[in-house]
């Protein structure tokens, strides 16, 4: 509940905040943390892939 | 000895350049041995040590995927970090170890020999890492990884780097600066999970180069070496700190000083596992390794450590990598001459690496077909192939001089060889045939599995290098391909790939197409690609179709040094079987030997064997 804060611009804030009524949200820090979670997940498979694509690299079979 | 080609054999033996291998085919027997599907190392040796074929042991290709993620992993092993920590400061203590797993499933078959009490020694057999607990004593091979967790990953020094230095694969390319004729330096080491904030472990070294003559002095830890340009190090211990004062990691690696003046270049191979204190399981006993090593000296942990990929990135020459190479077989060689002395009774198994990465990067070479062919490396190098099948007659030789009438020889090859031409996209393929979708918006040419691929559209992708897998509801994360719908599709998918021609040459891509649920029997057949792509001689599926991405073109030259390859349909590229034994069987196949093996000391096939014996 009491997590960081952080700012974010105004005119950004107001558009999370319509999207997230679109969207069905039920405020605007649920969608803004599952937006958050969904690119930290895609980030963090893009490195887990790095990495394993870099030790698969190591197999004379992949350039 | 892996990857000795039939053909090859055939006809040195004809010119009488392998007097060994014809002494011993006269006098015993000679056959072309039916490698695995694919024939690609892993699941090769896995036959072999198993007597099983990959729906037995769970080991089909170099690559396997998570079906939830679709993300690649190594197919034979995986570590495992530890489970819980506690942090002080910037650091983690584990609570519990990590651990490190052999994926393959199945008895080895020197399980089943010690259990009866039957001596033994199983010296760098591949795709046995980390090695089986057994009686048995055991290296292990193929598999074993660097200190990094890599396949072998080399380090590179130089002030003048190529301008692709950071699409250099298998190494690492830093840019340094020479001031003062000086040079500092970092090697770079094992994550280190004990920090909260992560990032490699790392040693700082100096190099400090003579102003005029070729000659450089390298300062690492307590390390002093003094080489000449051209010249090797011996092996250079080095320690990794983790935690200050507490914790480190040892490992071993070597230095070569390829250029001094006008520029600086300093090679250093992969870090490797330090065999008198590994930080993971390379033997067994765990005091073998260091028993080798105190006998023969510091040697090669990692795999397969011939750095075919510092040759194919221009990192070091066609010279200098036959040099590394010679070290290799040199320390094998070696390792063989103390095992031979303490061979007294039961079974010696020896691997020896060296034909597989020599045909892989000498190809080119010996075919003036081969689109890396130059006529001044043909000239040069043309003859390296043939050397190293000279060498092994050599090492027969020296082998044949400790066997008599009581002893049963077994000269086996996992797979042959073959040209590798021309690449294919499978991905590519799947995509433009429908059966692999991409989002709208994706760039062309710049997609992957996992980033750009419609998978409500796509119904089969292709990762590793023969794998192909349906996109199946219920196993696929996000699958669409129904079970009934499965069968129909398999063979739809099977009788196009078998009509692709290429566009240049219009020769078939594809040789056979195998189905998992025809080729394999066995518990581990669910996880197995739906479809084996067997591709035809002179092609092989792309590093990128390896990777699941989706380039741009269906169809390309190999222009890579490796130019040789047999990850094709298995009927192209058999082993080898040489025995001082008749061989009644006319179509041997690697599973027959692990049940050869098994009932020479008395024992029945293991459950699951699907072999028959040779003799």
């Amino acid at each position: 509940m009491f997590g960081s804060k952080i700012r974010i611009d105004k005119a950004l804030l107001e558009k999370a905040e319509r999207h997230a009524i679109a969207a069905g949200y039920s405020s605007v820090v649920e969608f803004i943390t599952h937006v958050l979670e969904k690119e930290i997940a895609r980030l963090e498979e893009a490195e887990f892939e790095a990495n394993a694509a870099k030790k698969l690299q190591g197999l004379g079979y992949i350039s | 000895m892996d990857g000795l080609d039939p053909a090859i054999v055939e006809r040195l033996m004809q010119q009488g350049r392998l007097p060994n291998f014809a002494l011993l085919k006269a006098r015993g027997d000679f056959k072309r041995l039916a490698t695995s599907v694919p024939p690609l190392s892993p699941v090769a040796w896995s036959n072999f040590i198993t007597g099983m074929d990959p729906g037995g042991h769970g080991i089909f290709d170099f690559i396997h995927r998570d079906p939830a993620t679709v993300a690649p992993y190594l197919s034979t092993s995986r570590v495992e970090p530890p489970g819980k920590t506690v942090r002080l400061g910037n650091w983690l203590f584990p609570l519990s170890g990590g651990r490190v797993e052999l994926l393959r499933r199945g008895k080895a078959f020197w399980e089943m020999l010690a259990a009866k009490g039957i001596p033994a020694r199983i010296n760098g057999m591949p795709a046995n890492f980390p090695p089986v607990e057994s009686a048995g004593i055991s290296l292990s091979g193929m598999g074993t990884p660097d200190i990094q967790g890599t396949y072998g990953t080399f380090t590179f020094y130089t002030d003048a780097p190529p301008e692709d230095a950071e699409d250099i694969s298998g190494g690492r390319i830093f840019p340094v600066t020479v001031a003062d004729q000086r040079v500092e330096a970092t090697l770079v080491g094992p994550i280190n999970t004990f920090r909260k904030q992560g990032g490699s472990a790392t040693i700082d070294f100096v190099v400090m180069l003579d102003p005029e003559q070729p000659v450089a002095k390298i300062v690492i830890q307590d390390t002093e070496l003094l080489l000449n340009q051209g010249e090797w190090s011996e092996w250079v211990r080095v320690e990794f700190p983790l935690i200050p004062f507490l914790k480190s990691v040892s490992g071993i690696c070597r230095f070569y000083l390829k250029e001094v003046h006008p520029d600086f270049k300093l090679y250093v191979t992969p870090i490797n596992l330090d065999p008198e204190a590994p930080a993971l399981p390379i033997s067994t006993p765990a005091s073998y390794a260091k028993d080798l090593a105190r006998a023969i000296g510091l040697f090669y942990t990692q795999g397969m450590p011939e750095d075919t990929k510092a040759l194919n990135g221009h990192l070091l020459d066609e010279d200098e990598f036959l040099a590394q190479a010679r070290t290799v077989l040199a320390e094998r060689l070696a390792m063989l001459e103390y095992e031979l002395k303490r061979f007294r009774s039961g079974l010696l198994f020896f691997y020896i690496s060296s034909p597989d990465p020599i045909q892989h990067m000498f190809w080119g070479p010996i075919d003036p077909d081969h689109p890396a062919h130059q006529r001044t490396t043909g000239i040069r190098y043309g003859g390296a192939i043939e050397a190293i099948y000279r060498e092994m007659d050599r090492l027969l030789g020296r082998a044949l001089a400790e066997v008599d009438d009581r002893m049963t020889l077994i000269v086996m090859s996992d797979h042959g060889f073959a040209p590798f031409y021309r690449y294919f996209n499978l991905n590519t393929w799947l995509k433009d045939n429908g059966y692999l979708a991409l989002m709208s918006g994706g760039r062309r040419g710049e997609s992957s599995l996992s980033q750009g691929v419609d998978w409500q559209r796509t119904r089969a992708y292709g990762l590793g290098l023969n794998a192909l897998y349906l996109n199946l509801l219920g196993r696929e994360r996000t699958g669409i391909v129904s079970p009934d719908q499965k069968a129909g599709l398999l063979d739809e998918i099977a009788r196009k790939l078998l009509r692709v021609r290429d566009p240049v040459t219009r020769r078939p891509i594809v040789f056979r197409v195998y189905k998992a649920s025809e080729a394999y029997a066995g518990s581990e057949v669910g996880s197995a690609p739906d479809l084996i792509v067997g591709y035809n001689r002179g092609y092989r599926a792309s590093s990128k179709t390896a990777l699941g991405e989706i380039p741009e073109g269906l169809v390309g030259d190999n222009t890579e040094k490796w130019s040789g390859d047999h990850a094709m349909a298995a009927e192209l590229v058999p082993g080898v079987v040489f025995s001082n034994r008749k061989i009644k069987v006319l179509d041997p196949a690697l599973t027959d030997l692990t049940v050869t093996i098994l009932s020479e000391f008395g024992l029945q096939a293991g459950e699951g064997m699907r072999g028959r014996r040779i003799f």
